[in-house]
């Protein structure tokens, strides 16, 4: 055999390793698809089944009677929009702050901001529920959204594109004498759209897929998101099996065909920030 | 004139301040005013109404640490950490090691071992608990064929909590990964054609090479993992809500049933505070510990 025939005998057992992880990773939301399709009395059916005999809706529409899945849906389309685009804007005029004006307790401010990233969330959840709470916005769109929109790893990214961009730049603008905002709106920003991108993708899907805040700070049925409102679903009631994947797989899709759409972004945001999981 | 000018100066040097302004008067409410009030309220017994509270002192600190679930759900967390992290850096390492070079089945893998991203903790949660359920779900009737018995994954109280350690590096060791590949990538190529005009070994150079040169980052996910593996609630929340026999409950998991549960958030905000010391203390010791393996 050649060297080149021997590794690729080599590479067999390895790819073979790969390939069975890879589904580990596939299978279980394949087997949960198709799962959502099958009848309950399929689902309840011993053994198990892996593909649905008879294909069939029923799971979906008892999942629309038994929650108000649309509200869901909506609530957690408001909450992942609204919660990204103004967080977006308000990070990067924070970010370009930081990165292309000196100006008295920058580093300060800048420290300050860094030092919120080390508090995990789950240590100030209580307090801020009551702050919220006690401005009168518990159960409100405001109390979902508002305490979401600085958030301090945007302000670091934004400053870390804005600090990579010439220094030219601005002098050419301060020439043509645009407004400081100008400035930033027409020729800074443009020049940081792929981090802009990132930060929306992560950020949609954050919020997309966030439990625990929506948890603590929506108290009706008609406020609830997806992920949560699908949460106390399954806690509640266990024997829902049918239901559960079709919810399951309603939370999924969206932000499955953004996946498709935007890995590169993030595989970037992932890279760049270090997120969690 | 003179006043324009003082003026238009006056404004200038007030933009910097306008443009952080909304980032810093959020952050300002939303995050320093609960992180000082959870020191407040844990001083107090408190309920979500915020009537009838009573002034306690360090009444709720005594009380945490004569608790047994504390101490129970500290003992769930730091198993969590010390069978999740090493589990989870070990495939990342292997799967990045394997994975570096950007060949298209390379990027095929890559981007499926992402994909669980995407996921929420609920989705994550109602998938696996039926897959791993003990009468309709798949895995639990494949066990049974190979003569395993039926297995109880998701109520048993020894080997329930692995089970959600696997959901979580399920969730999330492709993120490790896809970290450790943009490291490995950078690492100069002139390093490992030295080591090939040596006659060293692709292992001996991954070993040699590779894991010395992304040492930060290994440092970096590390530090990440513990500090996450402090925080977690999602995964349990949506599989066993603590049980069976609260052999899953984590700290966070007990923070939240003493808070919104059990409506004690003086209590709870003590909780927090104990959480926080862990944390910083934990990134304190390893932050230095870095620094010195460094500088050695």
């Amino acid at each position: 055999m050649s060297i080149r025939m021997k590794r690729r005998v080599a590479g067999i057992p390895i790819f073979l390793l790969l390939l069975i992880i890879a589904l580990i990773v596939l299978l279980p939301v394949l087997w949960m698809m198709i799962s959502s399709f099958k009848p309950a009395k399929e689902i309840i059916s011993f053994p198990p089944t892996l593909f649905f005999k008879e294909f069939s809706l029923e799971n979906y529409l008892r999942l629309s009677k038994r929650l108000k899945i649309f509200s869901y849906v909506q609530n957690s389309l408001i909450y992942a929009t609204l919660t990204t685009l103004p967080s977006v804007f308000i990070c990067s005029l924070a970010g370009y702050a930081f990165a292309r004006f000196q100006f008295k307790g920058r580093n300060f401010l800048f420290i300050t901001v860094l030092a919120t990233m080390m508090i995990p969330f789950q240590v100030i959840m209580i307090p801020l529920f009551l702050v919220v709470k006690t401005m009168g916005m518990y159960d409100s769109y405001a109390g979902l959204i508002l305490p979401k929109l600085a958030v301090a790893i945007s302000i670091f990214m934004m400053r870390s594109a804005f600090v990579a961009l010439p220094k030219e730049l601005d002098e050419a603008g301060r020439i043509d004498g645009v407004t400081e905002f100008g400035l930033y709106w027409k020729i800074m920003l443009p020049q940081v759209v792929p981090t802009m991108i990132t930060m929306m993708i992560l950020g949609v899907n954050a919020a997309w897929n966030d439990l625990m805040w929506p948890l603590l700070v929506t108290g009706t049925t008609k406020m609830r998101t997806l992920a949560n409102g699908l949460a106390l679903f399954i806690g509640s009631d266990t024997s829902e099996y049918g239901p559960a994947f079709a919810g399951a797989l309603i939370s999924i899709m969206p932000m499955l065909v953004l996946y498709i759409i935007g890995q590169r972004y993030f595989v970037e945001g992932a890279v760049t920030s270090g997120l969690k999981g | 004139m003179e006043m324009s000018i003082g003026k238009k100066h006056l404004r200038k040097r007030m933009v910097p301040y306008l443009f952080i302004a909304p980032v810093m008067l959020l952050l300002l409410v939303f995050n320093i005013v609960p992180l000082l009030g959870a020191f407040g309220t844990s001083l107090f017994d408190i309920t979500t109404t915020l009537n009838n509270s009573t002034f306690l002192g360090l009444g709720n600190f005594q009380e945490v640490f004569t608790d047994w679930r504390f101490w129970n759900s500290l003992k769930v967390t730091f198993k969590w950490t010390i069978v999740e992290v090493p589990i989870q850096l070990f495939i990342a390492i292997s799967l990045a090691g394997l994975l570096t070079k950007n060949t298209k089945s390379n990027k095929i893998f890559r981007a499926i071992y992402f994909m669980p991203i995407i996921c929420s903790a609920t989705a994550t949660g109602i998938m696996w608990k039926l897959i791993l359920h003990s009468n309709v779900g798949y895995v639990t009737y494949m066990f049974r064929l190979l003569g395993f018995g039926k297995i109880n994954f998701m109520n048993n109280s020894d080997i329930t909590i692995y089970v959600i350690v696997f959901m979580s590096v399920w969730k999330t060791f492709g993120i490790s990964t896809t970290i450790l590949i943009g490291a490995m990538q950078n690492v100069p190529n002139s390093l490992y054609e030295a080591a090939d005009i040596d006659n060293c070994g692709k292992f001996k150079q991954f070993f040699y090479i590779t894991l010395p040169s992304v040492k930060p980052t290994l440092w970096f996910l590390v530090m990440t993992r513990v500090i996450g593996s402090f925080q977690v609630f999602d995964i349990v929340y949506t599989t066993t809500g603590g049980g069976p026999n609260y052999t899953t409950e984590t700290l966070v998991s007990y923070i939240y049933t003493r808070g919104f549960e059990i409506n004690r958030m003086g209590y709870a905000s003590a909780l927090s505070i104990v959480l926080l010391a862990i944390v910083l203390l934990i990134t304190l010791v390893m932050y230095t510990a870095m620094l010195r393996r460094e500088t050695d």
